[in-house]
């Protein structure tokens, strides 16, 4: 004690000894740590390896987009000089006035009299059995040493001239082979012969072709500007930015293998990036602390029975001189260790998984993954975080530990302290703070989900502190229950550094879910709220614009092919632009709509009756205008209420009055026309008539056929397609993530539970043992776990139900009310959610529990 | 006399092997209702062994074990369970109460888990608290009292629900002599009034409670005294 | 001997004659350790001439009444405060027999230390038989209580002595010292 420091290493040591002994004894709890924190990181790493295999950098890339060229040099159509970041893919701009673009005899001049092959990349639809299918192309001369590396040929041959092409895997797949010739969609495409199959070293399951300049018939405009690989000597920043001045942009090897200093980013472009970094910054640190949180939580109850089972060493060291420092860093010492080896064995299994996992995931993707990578200097912050998750689980049974009643634990009795009366008063507080924090967070704009979140974790360490009270509370009410919900409830509450933070690591799970539910079914809700139809529901029709007669008789033979029960009803539209029709009502001022749509080709359908596709009419309405249709009358769309009976419709100089109903949409709809005349009337008119939409009726439509007819439309033409009105239909994804939500949840409220239930049955061994004696039978083990279940989660959900609905109800605010948007907020509760979580998932729990519990009681008379 | 529990050439043996050990060995034993008997030898003798037996928390390797005329044997262990809520009564050494339950909660334990309803399980587990003395403190929790005052708790569940076999190993052990002595006057008064007493020891001044010593060594009886418990009383006098 | 100061201390309680002085004792150590009349007299004789008491008349039927004297009261006070010297082991007999019984070929010692101690639980039985049933007399229950104790501490020391006969039987086998149970304790 006389030399401070060195006493402070020598009694780290101590303590780290002990710890890795307590470690080796108490294995099952050990490994239930181990497990609890080399979990997440594990699947971060993994998850980590896989993003930065996945992703492939600029220096990675390289061969890719250059082959073996020095450089790529393109000249944007913008001429004007250009400013670029070393990867011109990562941000370029242009600066300066118009100038002459650089030809190729400059550039080659700037680069040193480089040697510059042209290449051209872009996309072609090719034919297939279906329609038509995209795939990215290339024209370059694949046979020059500068293209060595864009592609690789896995059978065949190169092309050799203009007239042949080599394509990938994924086109032949299409419905080509090798020697045929490839249907390029364009009047007057080349139709080239494939010659060999390559693979492009970046597309997996996407169709690509390359061919020699002019075999694809891609415009050089059309690939984003010229564009040349420059096979010379290495190109520098310097040269660069002499080529931008001139009005290119270069990706250059030299470059990319060896940047200049970041200062060397020119500020537009540097400014770019960092505007998103704040937000991904506070977003990654929100699910950091809110992961550290839970698995801190998670953890936790291991760390405080491993105190508790230490206390008689712990106090005979105070007894026999041990300060309370020395006390918390032998139970601290157990963090480090565990902590470190859980770290240590997260990563590296982490690692291996992703190795593992690459060839898997790879087949799911659409592209060629970079090489291996492991990006060591995040793994270190995921161990680092392993770490501190498990040294932080060990702070609160450490500083407990520490201030243990020495007499009291000598003397055997086993509770812990009554709870400080102050720590439900900074609850409430934290808790008011997290409310002020989130109503804030609503009016706040752009950051307002930020500060919500961050309410989120202060509500979950405020509700921390009063977990004790509602544990306790829950203990006086047990008197009452049967035996083993009672035993349950009072022997949580009496081990309360057992029970707090496996409640609390439940509560902070339905919080989180709870609040991100309200969050996707408000959003939802929005969704659901101003979804308008584009037709009446259940109708189906094939919509176009400047479709020819030829191509409207072409797609309804597809219909009658593809659907052939379905009635096929023509709907007439005015030809032309729908301002060459006008109607007015006499007494209103003003344009009759505001905003509308040409859903059905035109803003004016001609037809004697409301066609039934029109959506957003309602039935008395529709009968009113049929009736007035009928009269040889017109029917108007109006935003307000005209109470006119006529009309006045006028196509140039012609202009008829007739009898007029004006009908508004019904709420919640977009306008899709603006009226509709009877066949007469545009006639009178001389307003010619053109079919504006094939309304398919008359049968239910399959999916299937939807998707087939939709093929076969597209096939027709680009500008005509098929839709059903199924009405609004719920986002597979947000029904996926709600799924994903919910089952996260129970995955993290069963680890919780269970982790609380085990530790306290074996903390519990004693009494298990004396109910046996007394005579329990071996089922009593599964009642009472279920119960402890039943508490430990019952508790855990309400609360966290409770704290969820703070950030819940705040996050809806600035996620369905935007701004410029003058719908919303919506909120819509998942209460069906709510109430499995709180009510279903801990019963499901303690019944897992309670079957996954050995039906055995301890059969000791006497335990020494 | 009717015996309660009766112990019929029972053998245990611990381990296989090398590690064999004969804890009890061709034990024949008996205690009548109204009897106390104690057991009395040095550590490893096979006293506990007897006990546990007895209670059914354990099963003999040889031999029977009879509580109230049934062979435990022929009980599933859900029926040994039952045996011990409702006729057979535990007093330990380390009262083994349960720290999370209330005095009266700890004695109507048996009770209920035997399915008595549990307002007229804790009527019962009053009676019994009563009847050892310290009904004020029904609601208190173990933590909150003596040792003395615990293993009271502890003797009022072993006699809840009228039960005639009580089962006590070492039930003094962690007490002074005083308090020792009022639980085994206790106990006395509980085989008096027609229970049948099994007191495990290795004090013969507690031993000296029981009508009957039976003497263990090497899991072996090998001496009783005062098989009859009415012929004590007779000579008052100082024998030597 | 205490007989002399049980008897002063008797008398500091009030005027006795011999006779009463004989029963009250009796009553007090529950008969324990039977007085006759003459012994009472012979004491009370030396008593008076050691000055510790003296006769104060006789009642009406002729019985001489004894009272203390001060030098008396001051004896039984330094009697109270002064401790029993342990003199003379009391169980000399049993320890000779022990003694004896091991040395000498052809004695089962083990039978020896168990008949005695059978004896012994026998009358440590009837104490603690006698203790149940003696009510609330304090007297005489804290002369029970030291028999108990010594009828247990003698229990006691005869299963030390089995110990240390087992003890010697393993390590000395060739030495004949049977014992009910050869096997070991463990």
């Amino acid at each position: 004690m006389s030399r401070p420091g060195a006493g402070r290493v020598t009694s780290w040591r101590l303590a780290l000894r002990i710890a890795a002994r307590e470690a080796l004894r108490a294995r099952g709890r050990s490994v239930l740590v181990l497990v609890m924190i080399a979990l997440p990181v594990l699947a971060v790493t993994a998850a980590d390896v896989l993003i930065q295999t996945q992703s492939v950098s600029s220096v990675e890339g390289l061969d890719r987009r250059l082959g073996s060229a020095a450089a790529q040099v393109v000249v944007p159509a913008e001429g004007r000089p250009m400013i670029q970041a070393f990867d011109p893919y990562d941000g370029n701009t242009s600066d300066g006035r118009k100038q002459e673009p650089p030809a190729a005899a400059d550039i080659s001049a700037a680069l040193g009299g480089a040697r510059l092959v042209v290449e051209r990349t872009g996309g072609v639809d090719v034919r297939t059995d279906k329609g038509y299918a995209s795939a990215d192309s290339v024209e370059v001369d694949l046979r020059d040493p500068v293209a060595a590396g864009l592609v690789d040929l896995t059978s065949g041959r190169l092309p050799q001239d203009a007239g042949e092409v080599v394509v990938n895997r994924a086109l032949l797949d299409k419905g080509y082979a090798v020697a045929d010739r490839l249907d390029i969609r364009g009047k007057d495409a080349p139709s080239p012969v494939i010659v060999g199959v390559a693979e492009s070293p970046e597309l997996r399951t996407y169709p690509y072709v390359a061919g020699p300049v002019g075999s694809l018939g891609v415009s050089a405009a059309y690939a984003g500007g010229p564009t040349w690989l420059a096979a010379g000597g290495p190109v520098s920043w310097e040269t660069v930015k002499d080529l931008n001045a001139m009005g290119a942009t270069v990706l250059s090897r030299a470059v990319i293998e060896d940047p200049p200093p970041a200062s060397e980013v020119p500020a537009e472009i540097r400014s770019w990036s960092s505007g998103s970094d704040n937000a991904v910054i506070a977003a990654v640190a929100l699910v950091v602390v809110m992961a550290l949180l839970e698995v801190v939580l998670l953890a936790g109850p291991a760390f405080a029975v491993s105190a508790r089972r230490q206390s008689r060493s712990l106090a005979l060291m105070a007894a026999s001189g041990g300060t309370p420092a020395q006390t918390r860093r032998v139970v601290l010492a157990g963090g480090v260790v565990l902590g470190g080896a859980a770290a240590v064995l997260g990563v590296i299994l982490g690692i291996g998984a992703g190795w593992l996992l690459v060839p898997v995931v790879q087949r799911w993707s659409s592209t060629w993954f970079g090489p291996f990578d492991v990006p060591w200097p995040h793994l270190l912050g995921v161990a680092a975080f392993g770490l501190a998750s498990a040294v932080l689980a060990a702070v609160v049974p450490a500083v407990i530990a520490s201030r243990q009643d020495v007499v009291a634990v000598l003397a055997g009795r086993r509770a812990d302290r009554p709870p400080s009366a102050r720590s439900p008063i900074a609850g409430v507080l934290l808790i008011g703070g997290a409310v002020a924090m989130a109503v804030f967070g609503t009016t706040s704009g752009d950051t307002g989900a930020f500060l919500i979140a961050g309410a989120a974790i202060l509500a979950v360490l405020g509700m921390l502190f009063i977990v004790p009270v509602v544990v306790i509370g829950v203990a006086r009410l047990a008197g009452r229950l049967p035996l083993s919900p009672r035993y349950a409830a009072r022997d949580a509450a009496r081990h309360r550094t057992r029970t707090v933070p496996a409640v609390a690591a439940v509560a902070a799970t339905v919080a989180g879910v709870v609040a991100l539910g309200i969050a996707v079914t408000s959003d939802e809700a929005e969704n659901r709220g101003t979804y308008t139809p584009t037709l009446a529901m259940g109708q189906a029709a094939v919509t176009g614009y400047g479709l020819k007669p030829a191509k409207w008789d072409e797609i309804e033979d597809a219909v009658r092919r593809e659907v052939p029960d379905a009635d096929v009803e023509l709907v007439l539209a005015a030809a032309g632009r729908g301002s060459s029709v006008q109607i007015t009502a006499p007494h209103h001022r003003g344009p009759l709509l505001e905003t509308m749509t040409e859903n059905f080709g035109s803003s004016i359908l001609v037809a004697g009756a409301v066609p039934s596709v029109v959506p957003g009419v309602s039935a008395a309405d529709r009968a009113r205008a049929d009736e007035v249709l009928a009269r040889g009358g017109v029917v108007a769309f109006t935003d307000d209420r005209v109470d006119d009976e006529t009309a006045v419709v006028r196509r140039g100089h012609e202009r008829v009055t007739v009898p007029a109903a004006y009908v508004r949409f019904t709420a919640g709809s977009y306008p899709p026309l603006a009226a509709i005349v009877p066949p007469a009337v545009a006639e009178r008119l001389g307003a010619e008539t053109s079919t504006g939409a094939l309304a398919v009726t008359g049968t239910d439509i399959s999916a299937t056929q939807q998707e087939n007819l939709s093929e076969a439309i597209s096939a027709v033409s680009r500008n005509a397609g098929f839709y059903v009105e199924r009405g609004y239909q719920a986002d597979q994804g947000t029904k996926i993530v709600q799924l994903v939500l919910a089952g996260l949840g129970a995955v993290l409220m069963l680890g919780g539970t269970l982790t609380a239930t085990f530790l306290a049955l074996s903390d519990a061994r004693p009494d298990l043992a004396t109910l046996s004696a007394v005579g329990a039978s071996p089922r009593r083990r599964r009642g009472v776990a279920a119960s402890y279940a039943l508490v430990v989660g019952f508790v855990g959900a309400v609360l966290g139900a409770v704290v969820g609905f703070i950030p819940g109800l705040a996050i809806t605010v600035p996620l369905t009310a935007p701004a410029y948007s003058d719908t919303g907020p919506f909120l819509d509760v998942p209460w069906l959610m709510i109430l499995g979580l709180v009510v279903g998932l801990p019963l499901v729990t303690a019944l897992i529990v309670g079957l996954s519990t050995r039906s055995r009681l301890p059969m000791v008379a006497r335990l020494e | 006399m009717s015996s309660v529990l009766h112990l019929n050439v029972v053998t245990r043996v611990h381990g296989e092997g090398a590690t064999e050990v004969r804890a009890l060995r061709d034990v024949s034993f008996r205690a009548s209702a109204g009897e106390l008997v104690a057991v009395m030898g040095p550590s490893g003798s096979g006293k506990s062994t007897l006990l546990t037996l007895a209670g059914g928390l354990d099963a003999p390797t040889s031999g029977t074990v009879s509580v109230e005329g049934v062979d435990l044997a022929t009980l599933g262990n859900g029926g040994r369970a039952r045996m011990r809520r409702t006729s057979i009564g535990y007093v330990f050494q380390d009262f083994n109460l349960i720290p999370a339950l209330t005095a009266v909660e700890n004695v109507a334990l048996p009770l209920e888990l035997d399915g008595v309803r549990t307002r007229t399980a804790r009527a019962a587990a009053r009676t019994a608290l009563d009847e050892v003395g310290i009904g004020d403190l029904a609601d208190r929790f173990p933590d909150h009292m003596s040792g003395g005052q615990q293993q009271r708790v502890a003797i009022a569940r072993a006699v809840v629900g009228d039960r005639r076999l009580i089962l006590a190993d070492e039930p003094t052990g962690a007490l002074d002599s005083e308090t020792g002595e009022d639980i085994l006057r206790l106990l006395r008064v509980r085989c008096d009034a027609g229970a049948a007493g099994v007191l495990v020891t290795h004090e013969a001044r507690h031993a000296a409670w029981a009508d009957r010593v039976v003497f263990l060594r090497d899991g072996v009886v090998i001496d009783e005294t005062g098989t009859d418990a009415a012929e004590g009383l007779l000579e008052s006098g100082v024998t030597r | 001997m205490s007989v002399k100061q049980a008897l002063l201390a008797l008398l500091e309680q009030g005027p006795r004659y011999g006779y009463q002085l004989r029963a009250e004792f009796e009553q007090r150590t529950g008969s324990t350790w039977p007085l006759n009349v003459g012994q009472v007299y012979t004491t009370l004789t030396r008593l008076e001439r050691d000055g510790l008491v003296e006769a104060d008349g006789a009642d009406g039927e002729g019985h001489v009444i004894y009272r203390v004297t001060a030098a008396g009261r001051e004896e039984v006070a330094a009697w109270f405060t002064t401790p029993v010297p342990r003199t003379q082991p009391p169980r000399d007999e049993l320890a000779i027999k022990l003694a004896l019984a091991v040395t000498m070929p052809g004695v089962d010692v083990g039978s020896v230390i168990q008949q005695q101690r059978s004896a012994t639980m026998a009358a440590l039985q009837d104490y603690t038989r006698l203790k149940r049933d003696g009510g609330n007399d304090l007297a005489w229950g804290l002369v029970l209580d030291s028999l108990v104790f010594a009828a247990e501490a003698e229990i006691r020391w005869l299963d030390h002595c089995e110990a240390r006969l087992r003890r010697a039987a393993l390590e000395k086998p060739a030495v004949p010292a049977p014992v009910d149970a050869p096997e070991v304790a463990r």
